[in-house]
């Protein structure tokens, strides 16, 4: 399993090198879109269903509920409404994964989906929501929960008497203290 | 609270509060010297911080434009902060102390091509004693009867794997942390926030340990919010004033003398920006030498999915330290070394960092595993190259202003050979305590370490300031940061600033005392 990973962990370092790496930061997200204002009225059908399907592709998580990319979506989309360029550069990207002729993307089976989206997934709009969309997902308390992070400490005077040091599967653990 | 007059010309001007700028005033107003302290950014207290990386990020860093060229990200090439404390507000609190060897990088590494190695000017039997007094002013874990941190549970898998890979020089690292109350600050309570500035100030800053300290001298004026942007030399060659701006208006200080401890990029800014007839180039810059050779140290991790729970983020940010692989053996193919030490991430940090690699189930079967995920940061020694440096704008100016600083920086064919090893040596510890999933994670985001541009000598067309960190070029002008190294070793830069800091202000009590300043 180990060995077989090593693929992937170059992977991590090259494949996207062309994504913001100063929008790994907290708050220093969102990509500038170039402007293409005759595109500003090509409102797509079922742009809120596309979006949060394309979010779900991008961050699958089996414990999280439909509902919910619907809602990060949303307001995902609510954060564009102020940003007109940006607004009209991801209804392209969301043409684009529409634009199959089988259905419209979030109808899709998920293998069909993926495959759709690999395919644009260094467009500036998919970048863009990529970052933007992890920061909305990820700084969810309800994410943290499922994923069994517990967030700010000081209020319960840290993590000191609560599991700091509670690890219990390491083997001979006691041997080398 | 003590306060100077703008036309007093006996006050001491010290621009930055941070680890360098700080300490200095503290040394300097104990010793009975009148400072001022000019600090960019705000005030804050502990009532200010939080446990929320986003809000801490954007109250401490220093987000004023920058531009770059070469390897880093144009929106954000390099980390500072802009508070009063500077990058002692995010610093971990590691305090490891340069090697001999790194301190005598030339010698001990010999001819590495396109570099310009120099041997420190400062032997590490001169810094003994000041890395004690260091030591013994942040109260650093391990040193000084000071007890180490207790283990936690990102450590605690570093450490097995690490013995089983046959490492053997690793504890609790030493951290200005306090372990037990000191200093009037309580000991640590594992909140695991340490990069978002303690909540508790266990973790030393100078915001509330060298600076309430200098004002308790009452010969110490902090002015926070206050960017400098001249420093006007006289006609007898001296600094005589230090302008800045204050909520708008610019305000013109008499100085004794000056520090500059800015973090290197301003620092660099100030310095070059500050071009007379008499310093064509820029105050203090007759070498050419101000911005160039800037360094930092790699900041790569390795994350593994663990057989069972770890819940790193419950404990410091760096909770302690494998030092194995520190040592020059060039056998390995790359000169100088590297530390081994603990990293959390939380859920959306860890996201973003591995959005580099790729998106869907590549990502989120690795935070499906967010509790048993253990993690770790490996930094290492740069080389200092001339072509990596910090340079002005020609024409791009910020909101006060002042020309863009525009940082270029390229890894050194040494520092791409170090980081190839150094993920393989992370990766064998995780897989030896059977990790399911090992992630190589790269240096996208800039360590705060920061070094190299005004780099101390005894040679003043090889260096910018002296043995002492006074420039060779003006006689009341000092720098007292980071910017001084001459070569960047394998560790965290701190311990060393503040150690250099308090020798320095013992040079300029003489010197003052003697009439020579």
């Amino acid at each position: 399993m180990v060995g077989a990973d090593t693929h992937t962990g170059l992977a991590r370092r090259e494949v996207l090198r062309g994504i913001a790496l100063g929008a790994l930061l907290p708050a220093l997200g969102g990509l500038a879109a170039p402007l293409h204002a005759a595109e500003l009225d090509a409102e797509g059908p079922g742009e809120r269903e596309t979006s949060a399907a394309l979010l779900r592709q991008m961050f699958p998580h089996a414990a999280f509920a439909p509902a919910f990319y619907d809602e990060m979506a949303g307001r995902y989309l609510e954060e564009l409404a102020a940003r007109p360029e940006a607004l009209a550069e991801h209804r392209r990207g969301l043409a684009l994964l529409d634009a199959s002729y089988i259905a419209p993307f979030a109808q899709l089976p998920a293998v069909i989906q993926r495959a759709l989206v690999a395919r644009v997934d260094q467009e500036p709009f998919f970048t863009a929501y990529l970052m933007r969309g992890a920061e909305l997902v990820y700084r969810d308390a309800r994410v943290w929960d499922a994923l069994g992070y517990e967030g700010s400490s000081v209020e319960y005077g840290g993590y000191l008497d609560r599991g700091f040091d509670d690890i219990d599967w390491l083997p001979g653990a006691g041997e080398m203290q | 609270m003590t306060t100077y007059s703008l036309d007093d010309s006996s006050v001491f001007v010290v621009i930055g509060s941070g680890a360098g700028g700080g300490v200095l005033s503290r040394e300097l107003a104990s010793r009975g010297h009148k400072v001022v302290c000019l600090e960019a950014g705000p005030r804050l207290t502990l009532g200010d911080i939080v446990n929320d990386e986003t809000e801490m990020f954007n109250k401490l860093t220093w987000l004023d434009p920058r531009m770059a060229t070469g390897k880093p990200d144009p929106r954000f090439p390099v980390w500072g902060c802009k508070t009063v404390g500077g990058t002692t507000m995010h610093w971990t609190g590691a305090c490891p102390r340069f090697e001999p060897h790194e301190m005598r990088a030339r010698s001990t590494y010999g001819d590495m091509p396109d570099t310009t190695l120099v041997d420190w000017p400062v032997s590490p039997e001169d810094m003994a004693p000041w890395y004690d007094k260091a030591e013994m002013r942040m109260g650093v874990t391990g040193t000084h009867g000071n007890p180490h941190l207790p283990p936690g549970n990102n450590y605690k898998v570093l450490e097995a794997g690490a013995r089983k890979c046959g490492y053997t020089d690793m504890d609790t690292h030493n951290m200005a942390i306090n372990s037990v109350a000191r200093d009037g600050r309580p000991h640590c309570r594992q909140l695991g926030f340490c990069t978002s500035g303690c909540a508790l100030g266990a973790k030393w800053s100078t915001l509330y340990t060298e600076i309430p300290a200098a004002e308790e001298t009452g010969n110490f004026e902090l002015r926070p919010g206050c960017m400098v942007t001249g420093l006007e030399v006289g006609e007898d060659g001296r600094i005589a004033s230090v302008t800045y701006l204050h909520e708008g208006q610019s305000i013109t200080q008499k100085a004794r003398a000056v520090s500059i401890a800015g973090n290197v990029v301003e620092t660099t800014r100030l310095l070059l920006n500050n071009r007379s007839e008499r310093h064509p180039d820029g105050l203090a810059n007759s070498s050419g030498l101000v911005g160039r050779n800037y360094m930092r140290h790699f900041t790569i991790q390795v994350m593994g999915v663990m057989p069972g729970k770890v819940h790193f983020y419950r404990q410091t940010h760096l909770a302690g330290v494998v030092r194995d692989e520190r040592a020059h053996r060039p056998e390995r193919g790359f000169a100088g070394g590297f530390l081994i030490s603990t990293v959390p991430f939380t859920p959306e940090v860890l996201a973003k960092n591995m959005l580099v690699g790729g998106w869907g189930r590549d990502l989120t079967r690795v935070l499906d595993k967010y509790e048993y995920l253990a993690g770790m940061l490996l930094t290492g020694e740069d080389p200092p190259q001339h072509s990596n440096a910090i340079t002005l704008h020609p024409e791009a100016r910020d909101a006060n202003g002042l020309p863009v600083p525009v940082i270029h920086y390229e890894d050194h064919p040494n520092t791409i050979a170090m980081k190839e090893y150094a993920w393989k040596a992370g990766r064998r510890i995780y897989e030896a305590m059977g990790a399911e999933e090992i992630v190589e994670m790269g240096d996208y985001i800039p360590a705060t370490h920061n070094m190299g541009t005004a780099r101390m000598g005894e040679d003043p067309k090889a260096s910018v300031c002296t043995p002492y960190g006074r420039t060779h070029d003006v006689a009341n002008l000092f720098v007292s940061d980071g910017s001084l190294f001459p070569t960047a070793g394998g560790c965290n830069p701190t311990l060393t600033i503040v150690a250099l800091a308090m020798r320095q202000a013992q040079h300029i009590d003489g010197e003052l005392r003697a009439g020579r300043l």
